[in-house]
């Protein structure tokens, strides 16, 4: 794996995950690029995305796992959610059917994560406040249930994009400091330092087991 | 009585005197006596009576004679006084007369020597004047040279005229000297009439190098010359190289045209439009063409300006070069134009977007800027942009039908061949110039539809084979890009796919493992016990366990048997270790809580060793 040009403490997975169509993709590209894509194609399988960012005075690389919302790359995207360490759960707020499926998004997050995992709730396209179909109480309410952090967001206005990704970095940095998060793990979406030799590694309890719950 | 004796005291005096004397030492009373003896002849009383009246008659008769004698004297005297006088007063007429011709001739003398000052004078200026002449003025055959002979007026510019141009120059300069020492008008005049002649001559110099630049061949010494002189006159010098360069142009784009059309003389080079069926022999001869056309033209066009040293002349010869160049843009642009959109084959794009980039270099060491530089610019934007749609083209027509994955998972021929596509055209890349954005963008047209391919075909597989199928063709992409610098966000994006995929692959292959060896009831027996003794609980009797001992024992024996059958299919024996590897790890893991359980004495097993002989630490030697 190359390091690149720049020098980071940290590399974090992340992945965006949500239904068809609520702006996964335009909300990464908004993170990555500052830019809204107004045309944005379907993705196919996942995409990548990566920036560094700063958190407490420490350089962290995130690894954006962009994944398809279509049903039938499922197969393809779960091998993402292993080893990611923050999961931005999109819905647009537009459209109350991409709200009633986060919690089947949510189990499958639970399944395939490991507990430390962070997961963020997003409610995009926020511009478009008059077509709302979710309101923010009700769906505060849902990500307090579930222990989600939340806000709404625009990926066309950018408004809470970049607070979103960092706030879930700043909650991944702070698992490290309490040591809830265990960096030798494979699956805690975490590496200390970028290239580093010998971490391909797994320590392997926890993923057997998650692994046989999933099958 | 006394008186007495002196008185006869001084009468015996004088007697005594008297007789004392002596008659013979008496000169006069000789001479006297000698006269008397001449008229005394005879000693006779009557005669001595008579002497005396004799002697006085005789004095009378001596005076008379004498008076008479004398008057004569006198007379003749007188007649002399006369004649003096005479001669003394024409004397003094003379005088006076002299003394008056003596003056005119001082004013006449006077009136010689100041005209002779005059003529000294006269001379100097004279020879001043001549000199002056010499140095100020132009003799007829230099104007004749300057100017031209006014009946023949197309009489040919001479290296004469350079000579006459300099003293001109000179004379001018002179004249500023001439100015310091008083003679302002004069100066005046003579710079003006320099000025006139230079102008003049310039003028006609100018028409006469017009004339002469538009045949190279005549690119004598007599032209640059003319050309060196005529710098000092922007507007005129600006006028012969815009002519040059309008003639120069004509000439370049005539040779163009019949190099493309008629070749060489008598055919050979043969026109190289008889090559156009083959874009980048066609290109690439056009751009040949240019390439050593042009600084031909650049030489001759230096050659011109070659005694110039203005300040501009740098930027001068940039932008006659850029005018001479601008002829051949239209028929440049016309025919590469047509290649381009023509020609449909990527890789022959990418040969000649990388010749026009390679060619628009060279060409601009000589010629900068201008319509060519721009044209070129425009043509290497377009071959680039072209170049990019054709190879997008080209992979979304092999990736157009999503094809499923043989059954040996490897990457199927599509993949196989945009790889090698791939690879062909960044080993070009990888040697051109700015090759850091070709080779990404080339990536990008390539990798990312065939990573979504791949995507795609592997949604329609189970997991396991969507693992070592995404796995094998990454690390074919991998493989592939590896050998390029500049490909380290693509190389990490495939590496992180990867390692994704080799998770799933290694709880699948664990999993597998688990299952295989029965292991799975009592995993789950010993994540979950709390109190019981293991050996109480069904399940986990020393004889079940001794059966999943014997498979385990099949494993040691033979370590690939139990692996999928799907992870012998990976290409990367990297991959393949790996995902063995860490599935054993987890298999050890297991073993190693069933170990400590076993020999746990609260669990009440007998015998322990008999049941698990095998520590962790041997088994997991045996496994690696």
């Amino acid at each position: 794996m190359s390091a690149g040009p720049y020098n980071y403490s940290y590399i974090f997975k992340y992945i965006i995950i949500g239904d068809m169509g609520v702006g996964k993709s335009c909300l990464l590209h908004q993170f990555t690029e500052k830019k809204f894509m107004s045309d944005c194609p379907h993705t196919i399988g996942v995409e990548f995305g990566t920036r560094i960012i700063e958190v407490a005075g420490q350089k962290i690389k995130l690894q954006i796992w962009d994944t398809a919302g279509q049903e039938r790359f499922r197969a393809v995207t779960r091998s993402y959610y292993r080893g990611a360490a923050g999961a931005l759960m999109v819905y647009d707020i537009t459209r109350r059917s991409t709200y009633n499926h986060l919690s089947s998004w949510l189990t499958d997050t639970r399944n395939l994560t490991n507990p430390s995992t962070v997961i963020f709730l997003i409610g995009n396209k926020c511009d478009l406040e008059g077509q709302r179909d979710v309101t923010y109480e009700e769906a505060k309410q849902f990500a307090d249930e579930n222990g989600l952090m939340f806000v709404e967001a625009s990926a066309k206005t950018g408004q809470n994009v970049e607070e979103a990704f960092l706030e879930t970095a700043r909650k991944i940095y702070q698992s490290i400091q309490d040591g809830r998060l265990d960096l030798n793990a494979a699956e805690s979406g975490v590496q200390h330092k970028p290239s580093q030799p010998g971490r391909n590694t797994l320590s392997n309890d926890q993923q057997f087991n998650k692994d046989n719950c999933a099958c | 009585m006394r008186e007495l004796p002196e008185k006869e005291n001084v009468l015996s005096k004088r007697l005594n005197k008297l007789l004392e004397t002596r008659v013979e030492n008496d000169h006069d009373t000789l001479e006297a006596l000698k006269e008397l003896s001449t008229f005394y002849c005879d000693n006779s009383l009557q005669a001595r009576r008579n002497l005396r009246s004799q002697i006085e008659k005789r004095s009378l008769q001596i005076n008379e004679n004498f008076l008479s004698e004398f008057r004569e004297v006198k007379e003749s005297f007188d007649s002399i006084y006369n004649d003096i006088a005479d001669m003394s007063k024409s004397l003094e007429d003379m005088t006076l007369r002299l003394q008056n011709a003596k003056r005119q001739t001082k004013h006449l003398l006077e009136q010689t020597s100041s005209y002779e000052n005059e003529i000294a004078k006269n001379e100097m200026q004279q020879k001043v004047a001549t000199a002056f002449l010499n140095k100020f003025i132009l003799t007829h055959e230099e104007l004749v040279a300057l100017h031209g002979n006014k009946q023949k007026r197309d009489l040919v510019i001479t290296p004469e005229i350079f000579v006459v141009l300099d003293k001109v120059q000179r004379i001018h300069n002179d004249c500023k000297t001439l100015m310091q020492s008083g003679y302002q008008t004069l100066a005046l005049d003579v710079m003006e009439q320099m000025t006139l002649h230079q102008e003049g001559a310039l003028e006609r110099l100018y028409h006469w190098t017009q004339n002469h630049c538009r045949n190279v061949e005549n690119l004598t010494d007599l032209l640059t010359q003319a050309m060196c002189r005529l710098q000092d006159r922007p507007v005129l010098f600006k006028y012969v190289i815009d002519e040059y360069c309008i003639s120069r142009r004509a000439v370049l784009v005539g040779e163009f045209i019949d190099a493309l059309t008629r070749g060489g003389p008598s055919g050979n080079p043969a026109p190289i439009e008889m090559r156009a069926h083959d874009p980048h022999v066609y290109v690439t001869d056009i751009l040949v063409w240019l390439n050593k056309a042009i600084p031909i033209e650049n030489q001759n066009l230096h050659l011109l300006v070659s005694l110039c040293n203005k300040e501009d002349k740098y930027e001068l010869l940039t932008n006659a070069m850029a005018s001479i160049c601008e002829g051949i843009c239209h028929p440049l642009k016309i025919r590469i134009d047509k290649i381009l959109n023509a020609s449909t084959q990527s890789s022959s794009l990418y040969a000649i977007t990388n010749l026009i980039r390679y060619y628009k270099k060279s060409i601009g060491k000589v010629s900068e800027g201008g319509l060519l530089a721009l044209t070129l610019s425009e043509l290497q934007e377009k071959s680039e942009q072209i170049f990019l749609i054709a190879l997008q083209q080209q992979v979304s027509n092999c990736l157009v039908r999503v094809e499923t994955p043989p059954r040996d998972l490897s990457p199927t021929p599509a993949i196989n061949h945009l790889l090698s596509v791939m690879r062909d055209m960044l080993s070009t890349a990888s040697m051109s110039e700015g090759r850091e954005t070709d080779m990404g963008k080339i990536v990008q047209c390539v990798l990312d539809p065939l990573l979504r391919a791949v995507n795609e075909q592997s949604s329609r597989l189970p997991p396991t084979d969507m693992a070592v199928y995404m796995l094998n063709c990454m690390y074919a992409m991998q493989t592939c890009l590896s050998l390029y610098e500049f490909m380290d966000d693509k190389l990490e994006r495939l590496q992180a796919q990867s390692d994704a995929q080799l998770d799933t692959l290694t709880s699948e292959q664990a999993s597998s493992l688990v299952a295989n060896l029965n292991l799975g009831p009592i995993y789950t027996i010993l994540q979950d016990h709390a109190h019981a003794p293991l050996s109480g609980i069904p399940g986990m009797e020393p004889g079940n366990l001794r059966n999943f001992l014997s498979k385990l024992d099949m494993l040691v024996s033979l370590p690939d048997s139990m692996l999928l059958q799907q992870i012998h299919l990976l290409s990367s024996s990297k991959h393949k270790k790996s995902v063995q590897k860490r599935a054993f790890d987890v298999l050890l893991a297991i073993y190693k809580q069933l170990y400590e359980g076993v020999y746990d004495a609260n669990n009440l097993y007998e015998n322990p060793a008999s049941i698990l002989p095998r520590t962790p630490s041997e088994l997991m030697k045996m496994l690696s």
